[in-house]
């Protein structure tokens, strides 16, 4: 972010008060300062406001007045000095000066201080004030991790930190790097430095071609019966002021642009370098090599009350009153206390809680008879109804734990779950499912015969059953790269998750919940084990109207649901068939996750579902940390907010953002958000090594902790902002690029619905023609060179995509995310929209020829007319295209010309006319 | 606090509306130029705000923290705005808001055909042209910070008629028509412009009030059978305070209304809604 503000002419000024046991005459000090200031004509007339403050001088309201007195900034264009005089009810006054530094240095200031109030001190030289410029300042540079608002822009703040230290001036400067390292990972930001004996040669550094530092410091010294005022609008957006005092003692304030920092920011930043400045100045005299090194390491990090702090705030403690309980044992307890009320209705039926209990009881006894109990895993492949629900109770009625397969899923991706688990069992209706050697396959059906057979004595009817502790369900998430991995998730989490949500949602018998995703999605275990545990309803949703909106929202009309669970990309599309329909929906909750939430599609629910009906709670969650993580109530406030917060941990889970070793970083910065609590995982199932690398032991007092590989910062209240996967994080022509950021920018133009990015590799895997290609839901009428253009605004030029391609809808994988392989290939330039005839290869003349080159470099069609940068070119792709033309016997072009003309047509006219 | 660091003029600040104003910037964190004529005018048939009574303004404002620089001059003179705004930016470094406040209510009581060219004359160049000279005055500071409101104190006059206030009615009319019109001018520069329409408000002691009397007098009945009249024909069944003006004022002064400009806001009670 930058933002180039208007004049600040306060930058430039600074002011001293000094004390005065006695107002003085205002004719004889108006007399004075005639003629100590009168050299210049500018200051010729130059006059003295006296005013009379009505307080004591001691009373906080008048300190607070001198100091508002002594950082009030100069008219731009005026005389550059202004003297006032506040006189208290007590007899004291101060004198007040403040002045542009090119009319007055620190120095300065005090010697004309002393000339107005002593007879025989000789007056300082005054500097020619400065015209009024309106040139705008130096580009500002607004840190991310500031939290800054940006409707403050041009609003400043002052804090006086209560700090008084002994760091030397030196260990002070040394520390700012070091803390901002903390808060800008791997870059290596400039800060700047002011000194009071450098001020005297016109003020301080400016920045005029570059950027202004995003923090700077400024060192002065305290001299008696002086205040003093460094400036009054902070010289950099975060302005660290120290004062050093006759003691050797420094105290510190903080200046700040408010629309760059909060002020928790500002101020636990400051604290952090008066920390690590004086644990730098506590490096064992005459250390060096290797120990000084080691210790400018140790003083670089947050210290232990830092570090508690950050941590504290992620945490949330755990339900007071909760006891782990297995989920069978927590299921049968509701179906004992509600044996009659319906837990499960579909397509195939209803079932009652007795009746679920007693059907799965049944199977149990089968499964048994089969080899299950605790220890071994039981794959469930089964289309969504009655069945799997019965089955995965048996299943850990049973003692075992299930591993739950998508029917729908390739027959190569279920036999290598089914390897990779281990599965002694798998339970499936479709025929033919691919089992590895050795796999019973069987199905509920043949369960329900086989417990037929089943005598009470034969052992079927008990056995060791699974304590808490022991895994309940095995899901296999697919990561960005290699093989699915399988999350073993034991019972005690699951009854962790429902204590931390059942009180705040109000969960109960009333509800009726949808089973919307696919068993394999680990949303569904909230969805079933949610509902089944708190007494509610379960309707299944056929797979076709979970495809299909309109049929959605009729069934959620007709059974009257309560709860409803989707990701933010499905949500989008119902909303759109909500829109028109008819029929109230009785929907009292929506729980969204799985994927980052763009508050703004809430829109069209809100208009039609007030949150005071329906809340809607987005939620963060990961599979290896028990479906959810934090929770955040959107209201139609936060959606105008356009907030990215995915709000605090749920109670007995806890987030904190980490560094690339681990450590905890301030609040505001970014990092790797790291989970732990109750909701933690087990392991990844036969995978002692990515087990190792992800579960770790918090060496900052935690617990065992997942490392999620998402990008997170803390705000100071514990939210937790999520900014997208590390791994989204592409390289393209060496600039670290953030998918979800383009994303994030697109999703800033009005029209744009949805939108997914995608970095595609050039032809033949050529990295010189990678590209970024943009698709886009539009909700209103807008032109894909338009929306381009919008992000051009927005983002660094490497940042906007190569092609930006409208489609009506973002396929959406099986578990209702963004589906990046089913994507369209992207329309490129003019020739897709159809404006521009296409021209048929292999003609004549230096246009054909042209064409001919380009088509061959960049990999696609091109028209005469489309334009190069639209088509994915780039400067590497523009030199190749430049010694092909020159190969050819074409006059070679530069780079310049391609970017002047950046199409066949005018690249000839542009040869022609040399 | 809502002002923090801002500076406002607000016109005919010695008592009343202005007062109030003026006491409740203070306490928002405003430093204050205090703008009042300070002297009789042979036109107006009351005594306008005096010098000592524009000091105690000020003075009270100085108790919360403020900085107040006092300056006694008339509207209608160009010269007398401009060096009080030249004397306000040399103080104050800035102007950021801008309270047009100062009006007269009498004379008035007649038909319109009655009024003399004077008595016309005096009405609309106090409560209209005042207006538009000191924002004339004011908004090159603003505009050239890209940041600035100004608030015209107008009246429920400037959105229905009063018998026999015919000047009085029209200057209003006119207030709310230059706010409306100096909204457009000034909107791409982010300089707002807003207007408040206070009903009958009382006239509180603490603020020196007096128009409501004045108004009386101007129409021959005493004060109290016309506020009774006026709280009869108040939805609210109530006169307005003059801290109720003072709280629109501030809110259209500080950045909670950042995206309000050209608004007619009216503090009535509901009067202009029957």
């Amino acid at each position: 972010m930058s933002s180039s503000a208007a004049v600040e002419p306060g930058r430039a000024c600074h002011g001293l008060a000094v004390r005065l046991p006695s107002a003085p005459r205002t004719d004889e000090l108006q007399a004075r300062l005639t003629r100590a200031t009168g050299c210049r004509p500018a200051l010729k007339n130059l006059r003295l406001w006296a005013e009379p403050v009505g307080l004591p001088s001691g009373d906080p309201v008048a300190l607070r007045r001198r100091a508002a007195e002594s950082r009030r900034a100069l008219a731009p264009g005026g005389p550059g000095l202004r003297a006032v005089l506040l006189t208290y009810d007590d007899g004291p006054a101060d004198l007040v000066l403040v002045a542009h530094r090119a009319v007055l240095g620190r120095e300065g200031l005090a010697r004309l201080a002393s000339a107005l109030t002593a007879a025989d001190a000789a007056p300082p030289a005054v500097g020619e004030p400065p015209a009024a410029c309106e040139a705008p300042t130096a580009t500002r540079r607004l840190p991310a991790w500031g939290l800054g608002d940006p409707e403050r822009t041009g609003a400043h703040a002052a804090v006086a930190l209560n700090v008084q230290a002994r760091a030397s001036d030196e260990d002070l400067l040394a520390a700012v790097p070091l803390v901002l390292a903390r808060y800008e990972e791997g870059e290596r930001p400039g800060t700047g430095v002011v000194r009071e004996e450098e001020e005297e040669c016109g003020g301080p550094p400016d920045f005029p071609d570059g950027e202004r530092p995003s923090v700077g410091t400024v060192l002065t010294r305290a001299r008696p019966g002086q205040v003093y005022e460094p400036c009054a609008a902070p010289l950099f957006p975060l302005t660290l002021w120290w004062e050093r005092g006759e003691d050797g003692t420094v105290r510190g304030e903080c200046r700040f642009d408010e629309d760059a920092m909060a002020s928790e920011i500002a101020v636990r930043f400051a604290l952090q370098v008066v920390r690590t400045a004086e644990r730098l100045g506590n490096r064992s005299p005459g250390a060096c090599g290797t120990d000084g090194a080691a210790t400018v390491a140790e003083a670089a990090g947050m210290t232990a009350e830092e570090a508690t702090e950050v941590l504290a705030a992620g945490a949330a403690p755990p339900p007071a009153g909760h006891t782990p309980v297995t989920v069978h044992a927590a299921f049968e307890a509701v179906a004992a206390a509600q044996p009659e009320a319906v837990a499960y209705s579909g397509p195939d039926g209803t079932l009652g809680y007795a009746e679920l209990d007693r059907r799965a009881e049944h199977r149990a006894r089968a499964l048994r008879r089969l080899g299950a109990g605790p220890g071994t895993l039981i794959g469930v492949c089964l289309e969504r109804g009655a069945d799997p629900v019965t089955v995965m109770l048996a299943v850990l009625k049973s003692g075992a734990a299930y591993v739950p397969m998508d029917v729908r899923h390739p027959r190569e991706r279920l036999r290598n779950t089914a390897e990779d688990a281990g599965v002694t069992v798998v339970v499936t209706g479709a025929a033919g499912f691919p089992a590895p050697a050795g796999t019973r396959v069987t199905s509920p059906e043949e369960l329900d015969r086989m417990g037929d057979d089943c005598h009470a004595d034969d052992g079927t009817g008990s056995g060791l059953r699974a304590a808490p502790e022991d895994p309940a369900y095995v899901i296999f998430t697919s990561g960005s790269t290699g093989r699915p991995k399988g999350v073993v998730v034991p019972h005690r989490n699951v009854s962790a998750l429902l204590a931390a949500t059942r009180h705040d949602m109000r969960l109960g018998p009333g509800d009726v919940w949808t089973w919307f995703h696919s068993g394999a999605f680990d949303f569904s275990v909230w969805e079933i084990w949610g509902c089944l545990l708190t007494g509610g309803r379960l309707v299944a949703v056929p797979y076709w109207a979970s495809r299909e909106a309109g049929e959605f929202r009729a069934l959620l009309a007709a059974e009257r649901v309560t709860v409803l669970s989707q990701t933010p990309s499905a949500f989008a599309q119902l909303i759109e068939a909500d829109r028109g329909a008819a029929g109230d929906l009785a929907v009292r909750l929506v729980v969204l996750g799985g994927e980052p939430l763009d508050v703004r599609v809430l829109k069209g629910w809100f208009d039609r579902h007030p949150p005071a009906h329906c809340r809607v709670v987005n939620m963060f969650g990961i599979t290896e940390t028990t479906v959810h993580v934090t929770s955040r109530t959107v209201t139609a406030g936060e959606m105008v907010r356009r907030s990215r917060s995915v709000g605090t941990a749920l109670p007995g889970w806890s987030v904190s953002v980490r560094d690339a070793e681990g450590r905890p970083v301030p609040f505001g910065a970014a990092g790797e958000i790291w989970v732990g609590g109750t909701g933690v995982a087990l392991h990844y199932l036969g995978r002692p090594d990515l087990t190792a690398e992800r579960f770790v032991e918090d060496p900052f007092g935690g617990g065992r902790m997942y490392r999620s590989g998402d990008r997170g910062r803390l705000r100071p209240d514990g939210g937790l902002d999520h900014l997208g996967r590390m791994d989204n994080q592409v390289q393209l022509r060496g600039f670290r690029i953030e998918l979800d950021e383009i994303r994030a920018g697109l999703l800033e133009h009005p029209a744009v619905r949805a939108a997914g990015v995608v970095m595609a590799a050039g032809p033949d895997g050529d990295p010189a023609g990678a590209r970024l290609d943009a698709y886009v839901v539009l909700g209103a009428p807008a032109s894909p060179g338009g929306i381009r253009g919008s992000l051009g605004r927005t983002l660094p030029d490497y940042m906007v995509p190569s092609t930006v391609t409208v489609v009506e809808e973002l396929p959406l994988t099986v578990n209702g995310k963004v589906d990046t392989a089913r994507l369209p290939p992207p329309a490129l330039g003019s020739a897709d929209d159809g404006t521009a005839e296409a021209a048929a290869p292999g003609g004549e003349g230096p246009v054909h020829v042209i064409l001919d080159i380009w088509r061959r470099v960049l990999g696609t069609a091109v028209t005469a007319d489309d334009d190069f940068f639209e088509l994915g070119g780039n400067s590497l792709l523009a030199v190749r295209i430049s010694a092909a033309m020159r190969d050819a016997g074409l006059p070679s072009v530069g780079l310049r010309e391609f970017y002047l003309n950046p199409t066949v047509r005018g690249l000839e006219a542009a040869m022609t006319a040399r | 606090m809502r002002l923090t660091g801002r500076t406002a003029l607000i016109t005919g600040a010695a008592r009343g509306l202005g007062r109030a104003c003026a006491l409740r910037f203070a306490e928002e964190g405003a430093d204050l130029v205090l703008f009042d004529l300070g002297e009789h005018l042979d036109e107006v048939p009351y005594a306008l705000g005096t010098p000592e009574q524009l000091e105690h303004t000020a003075g009270l404002c100085r108790k919360s923290g403020a900085g107040v620089l006092t300056a006694t001059g008339d509207v209608r003179d160009p010269d007398t705005v401009a060096r009080a705004v030249e004397a306000a930016t040399d103080r104050f470094g800035r102007i950021d808001v801008l309270v047009n406040n100062a009006g007269i209510a009498a004379p008035s009581g007649k038909d319109l055909h009655l009024v003399e060219e004077r008595e016309w004359s005096v009405m609309l160049d106090v409560n209209l042209s005042g207006a538009w000279r000191m924002t004339k005055a004011v908004v090159p500071g603003m505009l050239a910070r890209r940041s600035g409101s100004v608030v015209n104190i107008a009246s429920t006059a400037g959105l229905v008629g009063y018998r026999h206030f015919a000047g009085y009615v029209a200057s209003k009319h006119g207030l709310i028509g230059l706010t409306r019109a100096a909204a457009l001018d000034y909107a791409p520069l982010k300089v707002r412009v807003n207007a408040v329409c206070p009903g009958s408000v009382r006239d509180d002691p603490l603020v020196d009030g007096r128009m409501l009397g004045e108004i009386a007098r101007s129409l021959d009945v005493p004060v109290h059978e016309h506020e009774e009249t006026f709280v009869q024909r108040q939805p609210s069944n109530e006169l307005v305070e003059p801290d109720d003006v003072a709280a629109a004022a501030l809110w259209l002064a500080s950045d909670e209304s950042r995206r309000v400009t050209g608004s007619v806001i009216t503090v009535d009670g509901g009067f202009t809604v029957w």
